[in-house]
């Protein structure tokens, strides 16, 4: 029964090669994405993927790439790797030259792999897991996102340079690679420097019940100086909240999945204090002077303004795909992907450059810290890590 | 183990553990019934959820907007009957185990494209983010409002089962439909308020519910639609008391393990768990409360 898809999907994929040499006109420049739209990675997707589109529309506008217009087409991904691979094979048989990969490692991976086979480059718009490598995926593939060794650096850094909070009590949502893998960079970055991990307790997305962790926190025998919680939504309100509501203020720290209005709301004016993340970027001209510019751009495309940063995501993958291009002067993937490990880049998301491809093209980037008071977030500066943890 | 520290786990399994009662209930009612599990059943705890997001910003007290919610779950349960299972209520179990998944699917997927992907802000009551302190262990108000509030829906629920001539009805057709029918009972009323109930019983958990976390996100009701099937099997299909039971003790197993495993051991609390389930399962095939030997419940 399994084959009988593959079958079809082989066999439409042999007829779409055919037409291949038709489809793409010689004046346009294809770019492929396979984004979900549904399932648990759209919230990460579909605000990268309206990104993209304003960003294509800007610059088509002003001549396009190369001179040549900007063709964008995305299809659902469905939260499910197999389709996403499926999604990027019909988008590279159709002429893609470059690919668009969903915001995660287990669901970008396969989008990566196979631009990599057909030695196009891709760039996932958020993965953050320093699994999503040129070891693991080759050397034309790229995330635009910060690693989690960045991340996680930045907020121990943050914590113990900055205010000097010596002791840290760490909770791990233990459901995806995202989340652990933070928490131990973390950990690392923030013993590496002196700091003392009072305790690292488990949580599972989904439970929504912090209540023996929190006995466990309240029963340690000193109170930590700041709490780093590696979670997401919905359940990281249900955390925060809990340790709040028994009167815990001791500050609050995370990662860019505290990046979310939603987060913010749900904390309101009484829980939404002291808290702390390291994020990708800052809806505001503090952190980018063209930040305004693309504020405008996309409220004109759509009518509303961005209700998450994230969308500056979906927007620089698109542009850092545009200037490595016009650098390379061409869509070939070598050419190109030699344009991204050779040059720096001055992105809505922060100065981004990448090491070698068998350095794993790593990227060097700066983050931008975010505090929370009374539910209301503000910008707090660009940081960059002077020595993140090895992944 | 001080005084302290047994009243916090004790308040943590009560608190857990209603919910958790409540969310079984909702789906062994019209279980025992229609003997199909309601797939949908979880999009009821969302549709609430997210009548609570629209009303957000309304003038209303809150209690008004929760009520609203809540009626719209009970409306969500009985659409469910009508749209998803009376047309293909004569065929055969196997359509209405797939209507209920395609429309348990399309509210989902509503929720997607028409609100959003991403966490949306509900609104609370001031005295859900409120405490008080016992034997000095802080309490967050909003847990005793959910055990104070799962006891009295259920004795209200045992009441009308067993005190009134609807309740009565009901526990009939679920004992034996077609001899139900014989005696005069409108089966297609009766299966519409089992749904109906349902639906009550959604719209209150989802208040609480999301009283923890103060938002909602469109997959927001698989993880009740899980917990009440797991409480249910423990507890036994077939019995209304089994759900109650099995609800409270998956709650004891949950916090109890995430009370007692190192954190090494908590990050594979889940197998724990599903291995007493299991265990469970192996002394008592049918669930702790059997039901009895006719094969129908009570």
């Amino acid at each position: 029964m399994k084959n009988i898809p593959a079958i079809f999907t082989g066999l439409l994929a042999a007829s779409v090669l055919m037409a291949a040499s038709v489809a793409v006109a010689e004046d346009e420049i294809f770019i492929g994405g396979a984004l979900s739209l549904t399932g648990v990675q759209a919230p990460l997707d579909e605000p990268g993927l309206k990104g993209a589109e304003v960003a294509v529309k800007y610059l088509n506008d002003r001549g396009g790439i190369l001179g040549k217009q900007v063709k964008f087409e995305n299809i659902d991904g469905k939260s499910d790797p197999v389709t996403v691979g499926n999604n990027a094979v019909d988008l590279i048989d159709r002429g893609a030259q470059l690919i668009v990969a969903p915001c995660d490692f287990d669901f970008g991976g396969p989008a990566g792999r196979e631009a990599q086979k057909s030695g196009l480059v891709g760039i996932s718009t958020c993965a953050s897991d320093p699994l999503y490598s040129s070891w693991s995926l080759g050397d034309k593939q790229f995330t635009l996102s910060m690693w989690n060794t960045t991340m996680g650096a930045a907020a121990a850094e943050y914590a113990f340079n900055e205010r000097g909070w010596k002791t840290a009590y760490v909770v791990t949502d233990q459901f995806i690679a995202y989340t652990k893998s933070l928490s131990k960079y973390f950990v690392e970055h923030f013993e590496a420097i002196g700091g003392t991990v009072l305790a690292d307790d488990a949580y599972t997305q989904g439970d929504q019940d912090f209540s023996a962790q929190l006995a466990r926190l309240r029963g340690l025998e000193s109170q930590p100086d700041v709490i780093f919680i590696s979670s997401y939504m919905p359940d990281l309100a249900t955390i925060i909240r809990s340790i709040r509501e028994v009167g815990i203020t001791s500050p609050i720290m995370g990662g860019d999945s505290y990046d979310d209005p939603g987060l913010w709301e749900a904390l309101g004016e009484t829980f939404g204090s002291d808290v702390y993340f390291i994020t990708h970027t800052w809806m505001g001209s503090e952190a980018h002077p063209e930040m305004d510019q693309f504020i405008a751009a996309y409220q004109e495309f759509y009518g509303s303004a961005p209700d998450t940063s994230f969308v500056a995501t979906g927007w620089d993958t698109i542009m850092l795909m545009a200037q490595a291009v016009e650098i390379a002067g061409t869509t070939d993937g070598e050419a190109v992907a030699a344009a991204l490990e050779g040059n720096e880049f001055s992105l809505l998301t922060g100065t981004l450059s990448y090491s070698s491809a068998e350095e794993g093209h790593a990227p060097d980037k700066s983050a931008v810290l975010v505090g929370l008071s009374e539910g209301k977030p503000s910008f707090m500066g660009w940081r960059r890590p002077e020595n993140p943890p090895a992944p | 183990m001080d005084v302290g520290t047994i009243l916090q786990f004790t308040l943590d399994v009560l608190n857990l553990g209603s919910l958790y009662a409540l969310m079984a209930l909702g789906l062994v009612v019209i279980y025992g019934i229609l003997k199909l599990v309601n797939f949908a059943y979880g999009e009821l705890v969302m549709v609430a959820g997210y009548t609570l997001y629209l009303l957000n910003g309304s003038p209303l007290p809150w209690l008004i907007m929760a009520l609203v919610a809540v009626c719209m779950a009970v409306i969500g349960g009985i659409t469910t009957d009508l749209v998803a299972f009376r047309p293909v209520r004569a065929n055969s179990l196997t359509a209405m185990l797939i209507t209920s998944f395609a429309f348990s699917t399309l509210l989902q997927n509503a929720a997607l494209l028409f609100i959003s992907p991403r966490a949306r802000n509900v609104p609370l009551p001031e005295i859900f983010t409120q405490s008080v302190t016992m034997l000095g262990v802080i309490i967050p108000v909003r847990n005793l409002i959910t055990i104070a509030s799962a006891f009295i829906l259920l004795g209200a629920f045992t009441l009308v089962m067993k005190r009134t001539v609807l309740g009565m009805a009901l526990r009939a057709a679920a004992s034996n439909f077609t001899m139900a029918r014989m005696v005069g009972i409108p089966a297609n009323f009766i299966i519409t308020v089992a749904f109906a109930i349902s639906g009550l019983f959604a719209g209150v958990v989802a208040m609480l519910w999301l009283g923890r976390i103060g938002a909602v996100v469109p997959g927001i009701g698989l993880e009740p639609l899980l917990v009440a099937f797991i409480a249910c099997v423990i507890g036994g299909m077939r019995s209304l008391v089994g759900a109650v039971v099995g609800g409270y003790l998956l709650a004891l197993i949950d916090v109890s393990f995430n009370y007692a495993l190192p954190p090494d051991l908590l990050s594979f609390r889940d197998a724990f768990t599903f291995t007493m389930v299991i265990v469970i399962l192996l002394l008592r095939p049918s669930g702790l409360i059997k039901g009895p030997d006719t094969g129908k419940r009570t």
